[in-house]
This record gives C-alpha cells, sequence and structure tokens, in this order.
C-alpha cells in the first residue's frame, strides 16, 4: 500500500471515531473531544490533499487556518461545560433539552 | 437617454422614500409635500421614457455569477405599465393629502407608498426573470405592510398576512419558474426565454407555463386565489386604489401577456388561461351584486375585470387585454378614489348605512357615476372600447361557451355598478348629520381621472404601435386607431354586449318585479354572500398546513445524537447518490 492510502485509511478512521464518539455519547466535555477528533480528521485530509493535487502550500496554509478555528472551538465548548456543569448540575446533554415550546 | 430615464423612474420613487422617512412624523407637511413631488417627478420620468421605447437592453447591470445580469427593457408593454404605476401613483399621493391628513405614522404611510410605485416600475422595465421575480416580491411586501398600515386593528393585520402568505404561493412558482429556465438556458433574460422556448423539453415547458399561470393568477387575484383581494380592503383608500386596482394586481396579467408567445404552444395552457378569466369574472360578479361593503363590491369587480383581462389574453387578444388594462386602471382608481372620499366623509364602508349622499357630494357623485359608467361598459367612455374589443376578439378567436360566459358577466356588471351608485348616492338618506364633500387635493386627483376615464381611448392607436413596434417576439398586428374604432362600432359583437349591458340595467330598474327571482333561489345568493366555499377551503388548507407542521414537531428533539445520526444519514444518502448516478 502506499503512503497516499496508508493517509487516507488514517482519515477515514479520524472521521469515523469523532462521528461515533458524537452518535453515543452524551457528555459534554466527550463531545468536544469527539468533535475534535473529528476535526483532526478533516486536517490531515487538507494536508494529505494538498501533498497528492501538489498545492502543499495551499494544504498547509488551511490546515493552519483550521488548527485556529478549532482551539476556539475547544475554547468556547470548554468554556460552555464548564458553565452548563454549575447551572444545571450535570454534564448530561439531555438534560439541556427542556427549551419546549 | 433611456438608461437615465429608467433609473429616475425606479430611483426619484424610492429616493423620496428614503426623504420622507428621514423628514419624521414631526413635520407633516413637509411629508406631504416631498412626496407628492417625487411621485410626480417619476410620473414625468416615466412618460418622458415613452419616448425612447424600443426593444432593446437599454441598461445593463452585471452582478456576476449565477445571478445573470440584470437588465431593463423600456419596451411597449414595460414602458406603458410603468407610465401607469407612476401617474396613477402620484394621483394616489396627491389624493392622500387630504385623505391622510392629520393621520399618525404619516412617513411609514408614504415611504412604503413611494417604495412600492419604484419597485411597481422596475418589475414593469425588468428584463431579467430573476430582477423581475426581486420587484415582485418587493411590490407583495409593500402591499403587506399597507394592508396593515393600521396595524392595531386586528382585520387588517389578518388581511395583510392573507394576502402575503397567498401571493408568495404564486411566486414560488414564479421563482421555480425562473430556474427551470437557467437550468435549461443558461440565462435568465426574459428575450432568451421568449426566443429559445422551443429548445425546452415540452413537460419543463408545460411545468413553467403553468407555475407562471398560478404565479399570475396569484398576484391578480384570479380564483381560486382571489380571496385575499376583498381582505385586502382593510387598506386605506389610496392605496387600494393604486395597489389592490391600478398596478399590483395587473402585474398578473401583465406576466401572462409578456410570456404569451413563449407558451400559446404548451398543450392546455391557453385553455387554463380561458377557463380561470371565466371563472373569475362569474364569479366575482355575483360575489359583487351580493355585497354590502363599498370597497369589497368595488375589490370582487377588480377580480372580475382582471378576469376579462385574463380571458383575453386567453384567446390571443394580447392586445385588448393591455388595451383594458389601461383603461380598468384609470376607472377603478377614480371608483376607489372616490369610494375613499365617501367613506372619509361618512365614516362606515357598509352601503346600507349611505344612500342619498349626492345631494351633499355632488362633486363626489358626478365623477363616481363617470367611473361607474366606464365600468357598466357604456359608450363613449374608456371602459367600452376596451370591453368591446375583448368580448370581439372572444368572439372571432374563442371558444364560444366562454364568450356567452363573458357576455353574461358584462350584464352582471352593468347591474352590479348601477346597484352600487343607487345604494351610495340616491335614495333614501339613512344619515342625519352633514356630510362634507371632498377635499380639494381629492378633488384634483378624481377630477384628473375623471378626465382620463373619458378620453384615454383616444390612445388607441398611439398605444397600439407601441406595441407593435418593440415587441419582436408577439407578432402583434395592430390596426390603425380609426379603423379599429370603427370596427368596434360596427361589430356585431358590440350590439349584443350593449343589448345585455341594456338588459343589465333593465334589472336593476325592475328590480323590485324581479325580486321573486332571489327569493326563489336564495342559495345564489347565500353562497355568493359567502363567497361561494372560497374561503372555507383557504381555512381548510391552513388548517391541515397547521396540523403537519404540528405532526412534523414531534422530529425535534433536541438531542445531539439523533442529530449527528441525521447528518450521518444524510451524508450517506448523498454518498449512495454519487455512487449510483
Amino acid at each position: 500500500m502506499s503512503a497516499l492510502n496508508w493517509v487516507t485509511l488514517g482519515v477515514l478512521g479520524l472521521l469515523g471515531a469523532g462521528l461515533y464518539g458524537l452518535l453515543i455519547t452524551r457528555n459534554l466535555i466527550k463531545v468536544v473531544i469527539a468533535l475534535q477528533i473529528l476535526v483532526k480528521g478533516a486536517l490531515l485530509a487538507l494536508v494529505a490533499a494538498g501533498q497528492a493535487s501538489g498545492q502543499i502550500n495551499l494544504g498547509q496554509s488551511l490546515a493552519v487556518t483550521v488548527i485556529v478555528a478549532d482551539t476556539v472551538v475547544a475554547v468556547v465548548g470548554l468554556a460552555l461545560a464548564v458553565q452548563v456543569k454549575r447551572l444545571v448540575g450535570t454534564l448530561d446533554v439531555k438534560a439541556l433539552s427542556n427549551l419546549r415550546g | 437617454m433611456a438608461d437615465v430615464l429608467i433609473i429616475l423612474t425606479m430611483g426619484l420613487p424610492w429616493l423620496g422614500a428614503l426623504a420622507v422617512w428621514l423628514t419624521g412624523d414631526r413635520r407633516p407637511q413637509l411629508q406631504h409635500r416631498l412626496a407628492v413631488g417625487f411621485a410626480l417627478a417619476a410620473a414625468l420620468a416615466a412618460l418622458l421614457l415613452i419616448g425612447s421605447t424600443s426593444s432593446a437592453v437599454e441598461l445593463r447591470i452585471a452582478v456576476g455569477g449565477a445571478f445573470g445580469d440584470f437588465t431593463f427593457v423600456p419596451d411597449g408593454l414595460g414602458v406603458f405599465l410603468a407610465a401607469v404605476a407612476t401617474v396613477v401613483g402620484s394621483l394616489a399621493v396627491i389624493f392622500s393629502v387630504d385623505y391622510m391628513h392629520g393621520e399618525a405614522q404619516l412617513g411609514r404611510y408614504y415611504t412604503l407608498v413611494l417604495l412600492f410605485i419604484g419597485a411597481m416600475a422596475g418589475l414593469a422595465l425588468s428584463g431579467s426573470l430573476l430582477l423581475l421575480f426581486i420587484f415582485w416580491e418587493i411590490t407583495a411586501l409593500c402591499s403587506y405592510a399597507l394592508i396593515s398600515f393600521y396595524n392595531d386593528d386586528p382585520k387588517a393585520v389578518a388581511g395583510g398576512i392573507k394576502a402575503l402568505i397567498i401571493t408568495q404561493v404564486g411566486g414560488v412558482g414564479m421563482l421555480a419558474g425562473a430556474l427551470v429556465a437557467y437550468a435549461y438556458l443558461g440565462d435568465y433574460q426574459i428575450s432568451t426565454l421568449l426566443s429559445r422556448h422551443q429548445e425546452l423539453p415540452s413537460g419543463v415547458l408545460s411545468v413553467l407555463a403553468f407555475g407562471f399561470l398560478a404565479a399570475a393568477a396569484a398576484k391578480s387575484a384570479q380564483v381560486p386565489f382571489h380571496t385575499w383581494l376583498p381582505g385586502a380592503m382593510e387598506a386605506p383608500s389610496p392605496v387600494s386604489a393604486l395597489i389592490h386596482a391600478a398596478t399590483m394586481v395587473n402585474a398578473g396579467v401583465y406576466l401572462l401577456a409578456r410570456f404569451y408567445p413563449a407558451f400559446e404552444g404548451v398543450s392546455g395552457w391557453t385553455t387554463a388561461v380561458i377557463v380561470v378569466g371565466l371563472v373569475s369574472a362569474l364569479l366575482a360578479a355575483l360575489m359583487a351584486l351580493f355585497a354590502t361593503d363599498l370597497k369589497a363590491a368595488l375589490a370582487y369587480s377588480t377580480i372580475s375585470q382582471l378576469g376579462y383581462m385574463v380571458y383575453a389574453v386567453g384567446v390571443g387578444a394580447v392586445f385588448a387585454s393591455q388595451f383594458h388594462l389601461l383603461s380598468h386602471a384609470v376607472f377603478k382608481a377614480l371608483l376607489f378614489l372616490s369610494a375613499g372620499a365617501v367613506i372619509h366623509a361618512v365614516g362606515t364602508r357598509d352601503m346600507r348605512q349611505m344612500g342619498g349622499l349626492g345631494r351633499q357630494m355632488p362633486f363626489n357623485r358626478a365623477v363616481f357615476i363617470v367611473g361607474a359608467l366606464a365600468l357598466a361598459g357604456l359608450p363613449v367612455l374608456n371602459g367600452f372600447w376596451s370591453k368591446e374589443l375583448i368580448l370581439e376578439h372572444g368572439l372571432h378567436d374563442g371558444p364560444a361557451w366562454a364568450y356567452g360566459g363573458m357576455l353574461a358577466g358584462a350584464g352582471l356588471t352593468a347591474l352590479y355598478t348601477f346597484r352600487m351608485v343607487w345604494m351610495v348616492f340616491f335614495g333614501k338618506s339613512r344619515r342625519r348629520d352633514h356630510v362634507h364633500d371632498a377635499g380639494p387635493m381629492m378633488r384634483v386627483a378624481t377630477g384628473a381621472l375623471a378626465v382620463g376615464t373619458a378620453t384615454t381611448w383616444l390612445l388607441v392607436g398611439a398605444f397600439g404601435d407601441l406595441l407593435e413596434d418593440s415587441l419582436p417576439f408577439h407578432g402583434l398586428h395592430v390596426e390603425p386607431a380609426r379603423a379599429l374604432l370603427e370596427e368596434i362600432v360596427t361589430a356585431p359583437a358590440t350590439l349584443v354586449a350593449l343589448l345585455v349591458v341594456a338588459l343589465g340595467l333593465l334589472a336593476w330598474w325592475f328590480r323590485d318585479r324581479l325580486a321573486w327571482i332571489g327569493e326563489a333561489v336564495p342559495q345564489v345568493g347565500q353562497a355568493a354572500a359567502a363567497d361561494f366555499g372560497f374561503n372555507w377551503l383557504n381555512r381548510q388548507i391552513v388548517d391541515g398546513t397547521a396540523r403537519t407542521a404540528e405532526a412534523l414537531r414531534t422530529t425535534q428533539t433536541g438531542y445531539l445524537n439523533w442529530n449527528v445520526l441525521g447528518i450521518v444519514a444524510g451524508f450517506v444518502v448523498v454518498l449512495v447518490v454519487l455512487a449510483v448516478g
């Protein structure tokens, strides 16, 4: 197997793991972690695509941009988790769906 | 030159809207003056634009990407409708100076009216389907906001929302048509669609044709979409005259006339157009006969007259439909404005509480009767010529059953018109208090429209040349004015129609002796007063939609895991579609 195939396999693995995590977990901290794994898969895909298409600069600069945006997501998500724990007393996302009209 | 005039015709009302809005409600005198000034300037620009009519693109704004170019084409149909919108618009604004005197929130009123006038001119002059749709929706929004102008009145709010929703249903049909045309032809230009419509598969073209027919029927308040127009009568009277009689409701007829060359070959389309026009003309005339609200009677009469125009397009008489559009815009605006003066004076819209007002409002009675005679189709006012032209074309080119129906409609029109005039201005007075006649600005507006009602038919020759020369796809052949008028006068169809109108008059004259008909079949009157069940149908559709929405609400769990599952499922569907197709 060539290097590119291995990388593709890695991308799919990371995306799958992230999605699976989002599907099964109800803990807000774990949701943030699953989201991070998902985004890391996308990052790897960007870098690999840049390598494969010969546009290494484009792929890597997009990856750097995604790292910045992704960090912000993680920070805000974790801050929300802290607030939720304080206000609701639990990190279970199911407890958050009480805004019913 | 033409491009500057196009920009002025649309831009001046919008500039005026901005100016009135910025003036603020603490200076009402300045607001009145600004609104009248900008509206008149726009009317002048539109009239000058008639001089530079052409079928070429005179103004092109490149917006790039998938939006195509926004183009403006000042052809005959366009400049004519823009002129009607701005001229009747400026008269309605002049009338408003008296009618809205001392009302609160004048800024909102004038801003919306001027915004509407500009958008209507843009709609008429637009040469791109997408741009046409955008202006189409702006006029619908203005109409909604002005119907609900008295927004502390629940009936006004309900009427506005109803009008907005029903015209939106039609608007979706139009957007779908525009997108389909773009998908197949790669261009939003109307001229592209008209010249290359043979390239579309016939199924696609019929979807387009019937989508546009639905849009036109919703906008022009044709059966089964007509229920919003009587509800729209909660608007101030000048708004009813401008939007719901003279301009916006004509946009549907304009749309049908504009795209007639592309759709006439679609099987069943012209028959569908004829049926829509015929049913609207007849049912609405019956409803007008039983209405007790003065403005509602006028609204039903508008639906009925628009039915005549739609029918005319259906039998291929595009010129006759546009000629009747011009006549109707003038005399119906006159009727609405003078009805507005009556309502302003007596403070009610119920005709049963009026009567004998003629002696106290002689000027208003005179102009109202001029409009009513034109509506009934009596010579020599403009309504006579255009209605006879439609009926003559209907006799020669259309099916006989439709012609018979339209003829009966003409008789009913005469009957309900005279009932209306009698109930308001003649008979025994039902009020003791003194009623003042129309104010000076009201007289300026209604007087100008009354003169127009008596004279616009003289323009038939120039109007025919205008359309013939600048519409390359329609292949219109309009005879010179003299020949056309002589033909109308001498045609047997005219005599028959006049006979039917006379029958309608006689029926009103001998109404006491004919009362047994009404007593023999009371169901007709009850059904007409109940809108022939169309309001019930509306109610059912609205309730059904609400129930469906309520049922779908259970799918909104708010649980993260289910949402992610939905995303994954959607992703899988996309992958499968990509893999298979």
